[in-house]
Formats: structure tokens, sequence, C-alpha cells
């Protein structure tokens, strides 16, 4: 029976990342401490290291540095403020005007970068001393920049959507990309919902309308950067190039904007390529350790227990993806998303996709669902980063951020019930 | 030892530089010179596993590996210091085991069976051998964490 091993991987696990052991770590031990009980230390060792480093060589992951580096190159060669002060022409004059420009302008960030983390940090810093000064409260700020960066995560490109596409055994990345956008962007019109109650309760600033020749003039100036969105994305969906190439092309692209907008300077390159290292290489540490410890639970047979006592529950789909998305929201307050999505993916998929629901549409559920964890405590590192941003601390900024957090798990029941959302844009292109 | 995170340091941002023109050189081989190149896409995989661990340990020198940290903030003095003696001592089993030993034999047998790359045609030890030399590095690290816990003067006290 599997019952032992799965008590054995939860609870090593729990203790693990309880006691305080980084993420990677806990993972890698708890799934080393598994291994041990059923075969000998030698044979456990060397699998695990072979896992961990087949685990990494993969093509589709290199797009996740590629991407990071192009946010970052986004940050820092001025892309970034050409794209919020397109949003702020667009969305400043209505209630709540400056939540709104950063919604816009974190869907926009998504639009042409992969991570939530890059999105929340050059946003907030941008606009949060702005929101403060028109006499929105900090932690307001703070919590529509932090649910809002999450939107990126679901229009493409993204790199968890990559991550998702591996874990699942193939699920093609363009399908996936097409799939992201009408969820991003409803969860974002949700969030611009709340936040415009929320800003006429208290009474928030409404900017001016901005000249119409002041938007057109905002608009060219951003085309540029928009244009990136034209390369990576069409060139994936074309058949261009793939996912990976696409990223390096968004590097060399980027990296060419942000000198032609004499932004960037040849010698502040090395501490960019390091920074987005260092980013990068946490994320594939994570993943590293969460595939071979994926290996060690379908080895153990614990896909197959937790299928089976799942479905002793219920066996109506409605009930299951309930379930699913309960357990998610549980998993994603601890765990950060890439591992989530490594461990969770082989155990859940093979379920849903028995009860006839589509694999593109549920990593759509999965990857919206832990974006809501990605921003509560006790780990969740877009929540970290906008705080460290605001200036201000967890506790405070929890309150403002529970509506939006109800905006969030609307969207996410509305994208759980109605699949057309997610899967009518790629039916279009033949998916 | 800072030192030795400087240049290793420089030596990941160099990585990141071959391992993004090559992606580019593939790009350019198959459209520009309609003659795609055979071994980009092996050369970028291998640096990928070689910028995961040697980043991870990297990573792991400045203390960036993300952890809850509610246990060991609300504890005190004493205590707390042997709480994070204990954290640096369970990585540096998992490591020892997982990434020194583990890789190390991982090391030896694709060297000894002579197993070759596809494309380039290196011996796959040379892949692998970044395993036990990332795990040796984080294991450096996390000794010089745990000794720095116990000297009061430090400051340094991440896992």
């Amino acid at each position: 029976m599997e019952v032992t091993e799965v008590l054995i991987l939860i609870t090593s696990f729990v203790v693990f990342l309880g006691i305080g052991v980084p993420i990677a770590w806990s993972i890698g031990l708890s799934g080393i401490v598994t291994l041990l009980v059923s075969i000998d230390s030698l044979p456990a060792f060397t699998t695990y290291a072979q896992r961990m480093a087949t685990g990494l060589d993969s093509f589709t992951l290199l797009a996740i540095p590629f991407f990071v580096l192009a946010g970052q190159l986004i940050n820092k060669g001025g892309l970034a403020q050409r794209l919020i002060l397109l949003a702020k022409n667009m969305m400043g004059s209505l209630p709540g005007g400056l939540a709104h420009v950063n919604i816009v302008a974190a869907m926009l960030f998504g639009a042409i970068a992969g991570s939530a983390v890059a999105a929340a940090t050059a946003i907030g810093s941008i606009l949060g001393p702005r929101m403060e000064e028109e006499g929105y409260s900090k932690e307001f700020g703070a919590a529509v920049n932090i649910t809002s960066s999450t939107t990126g995560l679901l229009i493409p490109p993204s790199n968890i959507l990559i991550v998702y596409s591996l874990a699942s055994g193939g699920v093609s990345i363009a399908a996936l990309f097409i799939a992201g956008y009408l969820p991003g962007i409803l969860t974002g019109f949700m969030l611009m919902v709340v936040a415009a109650i929320w800003a006429k309760k208290k009474g928030f600033p409404v900017g001016e309308r901005t000249k119409f020749s002041e938007l057109y003039k905002s608009f060219l100036d951003a085309i540029p950067a928009l244009f990136l969105l034209v390369i990576v994305i069409g060139g994936i969906i074309a058949g261009i190039f793939t996912a990976t190439e696409a990223s390096a092309i968004a590097v060399i692209y980027t990296l060419g904007l942000g000198f032609f907008y004499k932004e960037l300077k040849v010698k502040e390159l090395p501490k960019i390529f390091l920074d987005s290292v260092s980013t990068t290489s946490i994320v594939l540490l994570l993943i590293a350790t969460s595939i071979a410890m994926s290996w060690v639970m379908s080895f153990e047979e614990i896909p197959q227990t937790v299928s089976a006592s799942l479905l002793a529950l219920s066996d109506n789909p409605i009930v299951i993806l309930l379930m699913i998305n309960l357990i998610l929201l549980g998993v994603g307050t601890f765990m950060d998303m890439t591992p989530a999505v490594l461990i969770f993916t082989p155990i859940f998929l093979p379920i849903v996709m028995e009860m006839g629901i589509d694999p593109i549409h549920f990593g759509i559920i999965m990857i919206l669902n832990l974006s809501i964890g990605l921003c509560t405590p006790p780990v969740g590192s877009v929540l970290f980063i906008g705080v460290g941003v605001a200036g201000t601390t967890i506790s405070k900024v929890i309150k403002p951020l529970l509506p939006l957090f109800i905006a969030m798990i609307v969207a996410l029941m509305l994208i759980t019930f109605f699949p057309q959302i997610s899967l009518w844009l790629p039916s279009l292109f033949g998916f | 030892m800072n030192k030795l995170n400087t240049y290793l340091g420089y030596f990941l941002a160099f990585l990141m530089g071959i391992m993004l023109s090559s992606v580019c050189w593939q790009v350019f081989s198959r459209y520009i010179l309609s003659s795609p190149s055979s071994f980009t896409d092996e050369l970028a995989r291998y640096l990928l596993i070689w910028i995961g661990l040697l980043g991870g340990a990297y990573a792991s020198g400045q203390g960036m590996h993300l952890a809850i940290d509610l246990l060991p903030t609300k504890l005190e003095g004493k205590s707390q210091i042997r709480l994070n003696v204990l954290i640096n001592i369970l990585v540096i089993l998992f490591v020892l085991g997982a990434l020194v030993v583990g890789g190390l034999r991982l090391v030896y047998i694709t060297y000894s069976l002579g197993q070759t790359s596809a494309a380039m045609q290196i011996p796959l030890a040379y892949v692998y051998i970044i395993l036990p030399i990332s795990g040796l590095l984080i294991i450096t690290y996390k000794i010089r964490d745990i000794l720095a816990l116990n000297n009061p003067k430090s400051t340094q006290n991440k896992a």
C-alpha cells in the first residue's frame, strides 16, 4: 500500500518547510526521505542527482531565463515607463484612476514579459509614489499592484504556462498562450471593478481626461514596446520559431531598444545578466528538485493513490474541480507556483482528463488558482515584492487585499465552469 | 569568500551570454544561412543545467532561496541560533547525499561507460560534474553560515 509513502512525503515536507528550510531544499529532502524508504541509499542518491540534472535538460525551459532577462531589460531600458504612460492616458479619468492605470499597465507588461515579479517591481516602483501623492493609501496601491501583476502570468508570454506545458507532458505552448488572453483580461477586469467600487467609497481622486492628441502620442511612443508582442506571440503562433527562440529574440530586441532609447549602458549589462541569472536559478533549483520529487511520487505510485481517494469521494466533474481548486488554493498559500505546478499537474491532470476536461482549460484554472497563492502569506513571492516596493508591511496590506482576492476567486470560478473562456480563442486557431 | 562570490557571479553572467548567443545562432543559422546548426540546442540545454545548479549554489551563498521564516524569526537568542544551525545542517545533508555523493557516482558511471552526447560528442560526465561542484560550493557556504551563527559579532544568519 502506498499510503505510508504519501504520509512520509507530506509529513516530512511540512516539517522541513515549517521549521524554515528553504522550499527548494524542503522538496529535495522530503523526496529523498520518501525514496529511502523503498530503495538503498546509494542508488537513491544517484537517481536523485540524475533526475535533477535531466529535469533541467530541456530546450523548453530555456525560455525562462530569457524571458526573465527580457523583463529586466524592459524595466531598465525605458520600455516600462512608456507602457505605464500609455496606460495612464487610457485609464486615468476613471474613478480610482491610478488603480486602473496600475492594472492596465500590469496587463500590458504581462503581454510583453513573462514574469509577475518583474511587473510588480517595475509598476509598483513607478506608480506607487504617484498614487500616494494623489491621496491613495500606500496599502491600497500595493494591494492593487500585487494582485494585478499576476494577470501577466495568464497573458502570454508566460513562463509558468511553459512550465505547465512541460509538466503536462507536452500540451502545446502556442495553444496555452492563446488560451491565456481572455482569462487574464477577465481577471484584470474583475480587479478593476473592485478597485472602482473601493475608490468610490473612499473618495479617491479622479484624474483629468487626457487630450486625444496626448493619448495618441503615448500610443506611438509605446508601439516599439508593443511590437514585441507581435514578434514573440506572432512568431510562436505562426510557427516561425519556438517559445524558447522567441524568448531569445525578445532579449535581443529589448536590448536593442534599450540602447536606442539611450537608457542602457554596456557596462550595466553584466549586472543585469547576473541579476536575471540569480532570479532564474532560484526557479531552476526549484524545478530541479520538484521534477525529482515528482519522479519519486510516480515511482511510489502516489498519483494513483490520490486519484483513487479523490474519485472515491465523488465522480461528478464539478465537485472534483471544486475540490481540486480548494486543494490548490491551500497549496498555493505555502508553496511557490513553479513547484506546485510541477508536482500537482501529474497528480490532477489524469483525473480531470478522465472526466473529459481539456488539459489547456485545466492549465489555465491551475495557474489562476495558484496566482492567488502568490499574493497570500506565508509564502507569496509577488506579495513580498509588492510590499517591499511600496515600503509597507504584509499585515497592513491584507485588508485592502481581501476584496481583490474575492475578485480573483470570482474570476477563477467563472473560468473553471465556463471552459469557453479559455478554449474559444485557441479553437479559432485550430487547437 | 566574497571574492569567490564575485567571480562566480561573473562566470554565471558569462554562461548566460553564451546560452543566449547559442539560441540566437540557432534561429540565425536556420533562417538566414538556411543550414540549421546541429549543436546549439544541446549546448544551450547543457548550459542551462550548469546555470541552474551553479546559480543555485550562488543564490544559496546569498541566502536568496525562498523559505517560510515564521518559526526562525519567532524564536530568540540561543534557540534561534540552534534552529538556524539545524536548517543549515539539513541543507548540507541533502546536498551531500544527492549532489555530491549521487552526483559523483553519476559522473563515475557515465564516464566509465564512455557515454557521450548526441550532437557535440562530449562525455556526459563533463555535464554532470557540475552536480558535485555545486554541491561542494553550497556546503562551503552553509558551513560559513553555521560558523557565522556561532560568532555573535556577525549578523549573517540566513539559511
